[in-house]
């Protein structure tokens, strides 16, 4: 009784029983989640593990799901990506560069644009298939080839790019600027020498989760026009088909063959997604802030 | 290591080492005054004391300044306020000397006793001794010579206490008793001097032990002497 | 027995004869310093709001310069005036004049970027660049473009700020594994190595434990032989320690609009401002006697 503070059992037994019960929901909620995806993966592997050959890897596809591969869709989606990521990478950061260093917040036009990239983010991805469906395929008679497959990715992921570098831009402290700033540099020198490399690492791993993004998409290509039925190996201006549009075909098929085939299809894009996202966790360590 | 602080310590103590030496030679100057009976001499002495006047100020001043910016604490603090104890009696033992001076100006005409004036030779040393004795036990922080400046004191006291006897002596002249009675005051000046010299020793044991401690009690020690008369 | 013959010979007492002890008195030299900084009545604001009015003083040459004062008082402010730090803040504005070496630092043909080169700045809190030890010392210079000897260039800035000796074995490492101290000590070294005129440190000891704080200000009393510098600090007794010559700044408050202000109260020789202040509100401050 001397120590108030310490006796035991005087809270009132309604708040540990609260307290239980929350714990509880919290576990039901993560194995919720954990359950359905681990059934997901654990199907799509035990259906599709028998397909995962170099057949898969190198044959495009066909009527006879035995001969039936995924080698052009595959390599156009490695296309896209690479594509992608050199277009996106220096509008993005070049974009997030201006905005967070350069722009006087003052300015109507520059509250405009960032109000804009927001927004942007969360306009769903079909609208940006029609949008390039009518201004690349149709306004600027690209046609419907892998570039404007790329293309049409890029500006869909751009916002995201853009908003990701910027934290990492944000995140470098000022006092970091401040000190290159009274060494006698200019705003160039301080921002390619000391911003940039310090930000790099951010900037990267916001690349590459958009990129992981952009691998999964499948409406607007169809929109833009990747082909279901590729035969041969992609090239820039020729049509295309991508892996996702591929497992959405063999899906569609009646035969439960393609069913398997598109379980193959899946276990290879999982794995390029799992690999790009460890990728972008080790660069995050690799990399980590300092100060 | 505050470089700053020590820096400043070093000067100080250096500017009372310096003002050690004019001690010493406005006491040389006015022994020597004394025993030829030089009035020019007796005046460069006194005009002499604006100089020492300057160092203790320097001293005083210098003391303030490191008090207000250095904050100096421990072995720092204890030799700043030994400095300014020694600095007060250095400046002291200078006005002894003007007076001295003084005295010897206004005696230099009148018949005066050699013995007395010899004994004065011998006694003026022995503060030059105590002086230097002070002044370099507290250089090398060497508590124990500091000490010995108590036995170097009780030379002068004795001395200090012929004199006296000496002049009671001197007869019925009335020349020869005004001068006998203005030379008391000069042995006196002298014993003074070696007070000081001891209280310097005591602010270097101070300095050294961090202890505040009289080497002797002029008022209640067994057997000790009155050091004033 | 005192040995007679020991005794120094007698001395007469020269330089008295000629009264040359009366005539030294009053021919005392005045105290000759050169004048680097001619501040001349001025005022910084934000966004229109002063934050220090009206600001007369001289900053010497080879001195330790000292700002004081309660928080608000404008001395950071101050101090940034005189590398244009304040242009990096868009609302900012200077007003009046800060001549060095009679030339108007805001005059229109002077370049605030060729003004950070001549006059460093040291900050509050250590802000080594996320590089290693020896990129941090190199940053200036190459931000220069000095090519040549960047190695001899690093070396000495090292040993100005007494650091090499710690560091000369691990020049590679992260700056960030230097302790506060040697942080603080590395972002001096920094400056040095561009071969400023002026260092301006703003509490550059605030952040630091004592044993590293006497480090820096022994550092500083080494410096002021090549180097003018001006410090901002909030620990009175770091301004006693350090400084030649000290401000007080104190906050004036607007009864109507309550609005704050910094003036300067006092400026004078360090030993007078701690010893016997002209001015009353110095004297509260000092002593502790404020607010």
């Amino acid at each position: 009784m001397s120590t108030p503070a310490l006796v035991v059992g005087k809270r009132p037994r309604g708040d540990k029983v609260r307290g239980t019960l929350f714990y509880v929901l919290l576990l039901v909620s993560v194995s919720i989640g954990f359950v359905l995806l681990g059934t997901l993966v654990v199907d799509v592997i035990r259906k599709g593990v028998g397909y995962v050959d170099p057949v898969l890897f190198t044959e495009p596809t066909s009527t006879n799901p035995e001969r039936a591969g995924a080698g052009p869709a595959i390599l156009g989606t490695i296309y896209m990506m690479l594509l992608l990521l050199a277009v996106v990478v220096p509008l993005g950061v070049g974009t997030a560069i201006y905005l967070e260093e350069y722009a006087n917040r003052e300015r109507w036009y520059n509250r405009l644009l960032e109000l804009n990239i927001q927004n942007l983010a969360a306009v769903p991805s079909i609208v940006y298939g029609i949008l390039g469906l009518a201004f690349l395929v149709r306004g600027l008679g690209l046609g419907r080839v892998l570039l404007a497959g790329a293309l049409i990715l890029t500006l869909l992921v751009l916002p995201t790019v853009i908003v990701a570098s910027r934290e990492a831009i944000r995140a470098v402290p000022d006092s970091i600027r401040q000190g290159a700033y009274a060494l006698g540099a200019t705003q160039w020198q301080v921002v390619s020498r000391q911003v940039l490399p310090a930000s790099i690492p951010g900037i990267a791993t916001g690349s590459i989760l958009a990129l992981a993004r952009a691998i999964g998409e499948t409406a607007p290509l169809l929109l833009v026009g990747a082909l279901t039925y590729v035969a041969v190996n992609p090239t820039l201006l020729g049509s295309f088909t991508a892996l996702p549009v591929q497992i959405y075909q063999w899906v569609a098929r009646p035969q439960e063959e393609f069913r398997l085939l598109a379980a193959a299809g899946i276990i290879v894009l999982l794995a390029i997604l799992l690999t790009m996202n460890a990728f972008a966790i080790w660069l995050r360590n690799r990399y980590q802030k300092r100060w | 290591m505050r470089i700053p602080l020590q820096e400043d310590l070093d000067q100080l103590e250096a500017a009372l080492q310096e003002e050690g030496s004019l001690v010493l030679r406005a006491l040389r100057g006015c022994l020597n005054a004394l025993a030829q009976s030089d009035v020019e001499l007796a005046d460069e002495v006194i005009a002499f004391d604006d100089e020492i006047d300057a160092a203790y100020l320097g001293i005083e001043e210098g003391i303030q300044s490191l008090l207000a910016r250095q904050t100096p604490v421990a072995v720092d603090l204890r030799l700043v306020l030994a400095i300014l104890h020694d600095n007060m009696h250095l400046e002291r033992m200078a006005d002894y000397c003007v007076t001295i001076a003084k005295l010897t100006k206004l005696v230099h005409d009148v018949p005066h006793d050699v013995t007395l004036i010899e004994g004065f030779e011998e006694m003026g040393a022995r503060a030059e001794e105590m002086i230097r004795v002070a002044l370099d036990s507290f250089r090398d922080r060497n508590a124990g010579r500091a000490e010995s400046l108590v036995d170097l004191d009780e030379l002068i006291d004795r001395a200090n206490r012929r004199v006296v006897q000496h002049v009671l002596s001197l007869g019925a002249d009335p020349d020869l008793r005004e001068w006998g009675l203005r030379m008391i005051i000069v042995s006196r000046c002298l014993e003074r001097i070696g007070d000081h010299a001891v209280d310097i020793g005591e602010q270097t044991a101070y300095l050294v032990s961090g202890e505040f401690r009289e080497f002797t009690d002029a008022s209640h020690g067994p057997g000790t002497t009155p050091r004033d008369l | 027995m005192p040995d007679m013959e020991n005794a120094p010979a007698p001395v007469t007492i020269a330089g008295v004869r000629d009264r040359r002890v009366a005539e030294r008195q009053q021919a005392e030299p005045p105290v000759h310093r050169d004048v680097l900084f001619d501040v001349d009545g001025l005022t910084a604001s934000y966004s229109g709001v002063p934050a220090l009015r009206d600001v007369s003083l001289e900053i010497y040459k080879n001195h330790i310069t000292a700002f004081i004062g309660p928080s608000g008082c404008g001395k950071s402010t101050f101090i940034r005036c005189f590398n244009r730090m304040n242009d990096l803040i868009p609302t900012a504005l200077v007003e009046g004049t800060i001549r060095y070496h009679g030339l108007d630092l805001y005059g229109p043909e002077v370049d605030s970027v060729e003004v950070r080169k001549r006059i460093g700045m040291v900050f509050q809190k250590p802000n080594p660049f996320p590089k290693s030890i020896y990129d941090n010392v190199a940053f200036g210079p190459r931000v220069l473009g000095w090519k040549d000897g960047l190695d001899d260039r690093v070396e000495q800035a090292l040993r100005q700020a007494a650091l090499w000796d710690e560091v000369k074995n691990r020049l590679k490492a992260s700056a960030y594994s230097l302790s506060g101290g040697q942080q603080q000590r590395l972002c001096i070294a920094r400056c040095l190595a561009v071969q400023p005129d002026v260092l301006l440190m703003d509490e550059p000891a605030s952040a630091l434990d004592p044993i590293s704080t006497t480090a820096i200000e022994d550092l500083m009393h080494g410096l002021k032989e090549a180097y003018t510098i001006v410090i901002v600090t909030h620990n009175m007794q770091q301004a006693a320690r350090v400084a030649d010559m000290t401000a007080f700044f104190s906050v004036e408050v607007d009864e109507e609009s309550d609005r704050r202000t910094g003036i300067l109260v006092e400026y004078d020789e360090t030993p007078t401002i701690f010893t016997n202040p002209g001015d009353k509100r110095t004297e509260d401050y000092v002593t502790g006697r404020f607010g």
